[in-house]
């Protein structure tokens, strides 16, 4: 399998306070790599530097062998994020979010319709789309800014949350879509506090907190290791 | 440039609102409405004033004055009443404002030359502008009738020589004199003529310094608001792109805005001063004097302008960066808005050249100052100091835009934001 992205001792400071301290781990072609970990842990921090929104304070990110110092726009033209907390433009139109996005990735006219028909695919917003977004549900929103993060296939994936937000039925569906592009090659760096969400998707799983990584490994391994029914039970056991 | 266009195409349909649609046209609307009511209401109050008067003296000196009072435009109206209380009852009951009571005796007094009071009557009906007007007819009035009179008794008694001579023997021929050049004419009028023909600039400057930097700052806060910087800053575009694309678009609209707002101010002012054309004799004092902006002056003041609207575009976007929402981005103008009202205010209300040398330095040193002085320099041909304002505004606005480039590309524009509740900058 090709490595996709490699973190390593990946520290992060605001003044004093150190929100990483040297934390390393690989995501490879069509993996799906979570971190899990209570709130405060690190996990959006080491996402929004592999987004190429935080710089690192230390350590070395690499993207498809691209430093992430050196080479932030290499980054920024194969990997798509979806932040815990993002939003979309209220006034534009559901379809003009999507053109607006896709024009930053698309070299021709074709490509970018591939990449809106795509985008139509995974939403679900159907007639919608042609409605401002000021008008959508929190629901709605996410659906579209899931389809932005996935319309142009990405080599990885950051998605912070994917399902926040959702109901049971639309987390589902989400699920199934992410796993779906998994499968296509696309790669998927994921963070979520629901650990049954975490169990489904994930290839692999990093356990952290304060800023260090705990442990890692696939589902199966880490309630091996512990000998947990789960991996909630896996995660207080590694707190310990 | 594809993607540049793109952004710049996002940013303006983000500005351009139905709101903003909205209150521009109604702002127009109104000021435009407020203008011809004020035109009109002037044009009531500069009509020939109908006066009633009750002239019980019936000598030929009081007819000589109502004569003379007809004579300037007044329309007189007898007063149909006995006495003086009967006439303040039949004028109020009229829709006439003034009445002129000439007392019994009054003739053969003046005659005497002692002086003698007549009475006079403003019927108040309301406060607006037109009733202020009415205050003052009176005045006129009596300056007319003592006129008249002052000539009469001149004429009587030395008959050889004019009365105008008498009462004002020393004439004057005025020049005004500019650089090296000189022309005949009223100081008073050339003053009042470069004030009114450059009474918009100001304003102008100011509206657009205001309405782009206030767009700006929005902008920015809005993107955090609504979570959308995040994403807009791992799109695979340069950062400067981002700032420059933000600036470019509410550079325009608040040009656009700040042009419609204008033309209406226009309509509005036009109302209370009139079209300001000036008489041939001042055009030719002024054409004489240099006092015309011609291509060259247009072109120098816009620069200036221009480098003035960056200046606070970029600094907008430094103050944006340190909105957390869109309410705190409209507390974080107030800097830009004073910065922009002092040169305003020092522009209408006092001369720049017989300050003080720490107000000087401390005026010169606000960019949007350069552009206010700009335009009597210009006049003056003073273009060192117009060269020199702009080279300062483009040094800072070169470093404004390092400062906000920088900024955009490090975590400090998701991290930096200003807490009003612990009154400090968190980097």
């Amino acid at each position: 399998m090709t490595m996709v992205l490699n973190v390593e001792g990946l520290r992060k400071s605001y003044g004093n306070l150190e929100a990483l301290k040297g934390i390393s781990f690989q995501v490879e072609q069509g993996e799906i790599f979570a971190l899990i970990g209570p709130n405060g842990a690190g996990k959006t921090t080491a996402l929004r530097i592999i987004a190429t929104l935080l710089s690192p304070s230390d350590g070395r990110v690499t993207f498809l062998g691209h430093d992430l110092k050196k080479e932030p726009e290499k980054f920024r033209e194969n990997i798509s994020y979806l932040p815990e907390e993002a939003g979309a433009y209220r006034n534009l139109k559901g379809t003009n979010y999507l053109e607006f996005m896709a024009r930053f990735y698309s070299r021709s006219a074709a490509e970018e319709q591939e990449f809106l028909g795509r985008a139509r695919d995974i939403a679900g917003l159907g007639g919608r789309l042609k409605e401002k977004v000021g008008t959508y549900s929190k629901g709605m929103v996410r659906k579209l800014l899931l389809a932005r993060a996935l319309m142009t296939k990405p080599a990885l994936t950051i998605l912070d949350e994917p399902t926040s937000g959702l109901d049971v039925i639309n987390s589902l569906e989400v699920r199934e879509i992410i796993k779906r592009f998994a499968r296509e090659g696309i790669s998927v760096l994921l963070s979520s506090h629901n650990m049954l969400e975490i169990e489904f998707l994930s290839d692999r799983v990093a356990l952290i907190d304060q800023g260090r990584i705990l442990d890692q490994g696939t589902s199966a391994q880490l309630k091996d290791k512990y000998q947990a029914p789960n991996l909630e039970v896996v995660f207080r056991s590694a707190l310990r | 440039m594809k993607k540049f266009l793109n952004l710049l195409t996002k940013e303006i349909r983000e500005l351009v609102t139905l709101q903003l649609i909205g209150s521009l046209v109604f702002t127009f609307v109104l000021f435009y409405f407020i203008g011809q009511l004020a035109k009109s209401e002037a044009a009531r109050a500069a009509a020939p004033q109908k006066i009633a008067a009750l002239d019980l003296d019936r000598s030929d000196v009081s007819r000589g004055l109502l004569d003379n009072l007809r004579s300037i435009n007044y329309i007189i109206e007898p007063a149909a009443a006995a006495d003086k209380e009967a006439a303040v009852e039949a004028v109020r009951r009229s829709p006439v404002n003034f009445l002129l009571v000439i007392p019994a005796g009054f003739g053969e007094a003046v005659s005497r030359f002692e002086t003698r009071e007549v009475e006079t009557y403003t019927f108040m009906r309301s406060f607006s502008m037109s009733a202020t007007r009415n205050s003052a007819v009176f005045r006129s009035v009596i300056a007319a009738l003592n006129r008249y009179m002052s000539d009469e008794y001149l004429k009587q008694r030395i008959a050889e020589i004019p009365p105008e001579n008498l009462k004002n023997p020393i004439k004057s021929r005025d020049f005004v004199v500019i650089k090296d050049r000189q022309a005949q004419g009223s100081a008073g009028d050339i003053a009042g003529f470069v004030f009114g023909q450059s009474i918009f600039v100001p304003i102008i400057l100011m509206m657009i310094i205001i309405y782009s930097s206030q767009m700006v700052i929005s902008a920015i806060a809005m993107e955090k608001q609504n979570k959308t910087l995040e994403t807009l800053l791992t799109v695979p575009i340069r950062r400067s792109s981002i700032v420059t694309a933000k600036m470019l678009a509410s550079g325009l609209v608040g040009l656009l805005s700040a042009a419609i707002y204008m033309v209406g101010f226009r309509f509005y002012m036009r109302g209370f001063t009139g079209d300001m054309r000036v008489g041939a004799e001042v055009s030719q004092v002024i054409e004489k004097l240099g006092l015309v902006l011609d291509a060259k002056g247009y072109i120098i003041l816009g620069v200036s302008l221009f480098f003035a609207i960056l200046c606070a575009l970029a600094l907008a976007i430094i103050l944006g960066v340190l909105a957390e929402d869109f309410r705190s981005a409209q507390s974080l103008i107030m800097p830009v808005v004073f910065l922009v009202l002092i040169p305003y205010f020092i522009s209408f209300f006092a001369d720049f050249r017989t300050l003080s040398l720490p107000v000087k330095i401390f005026i010169l040193a606000i960019p949007f100052s350069h552009p206010f002085l700009a335009t009597q320099n210009i006049l003056l041909e003073n273009y060192q100091a117009v060269a020199l304002g702009i080279l300062y505004m483009v040094a800072v606005f070169i470093l404004l835009v390092g400062l906000a480039a920088r900024i955009f590309s490090t975590d400090r524009v998701l991290t930096m934001k200003l807490r009003w509740g612990r009154k400090k900058v968190v980097l």
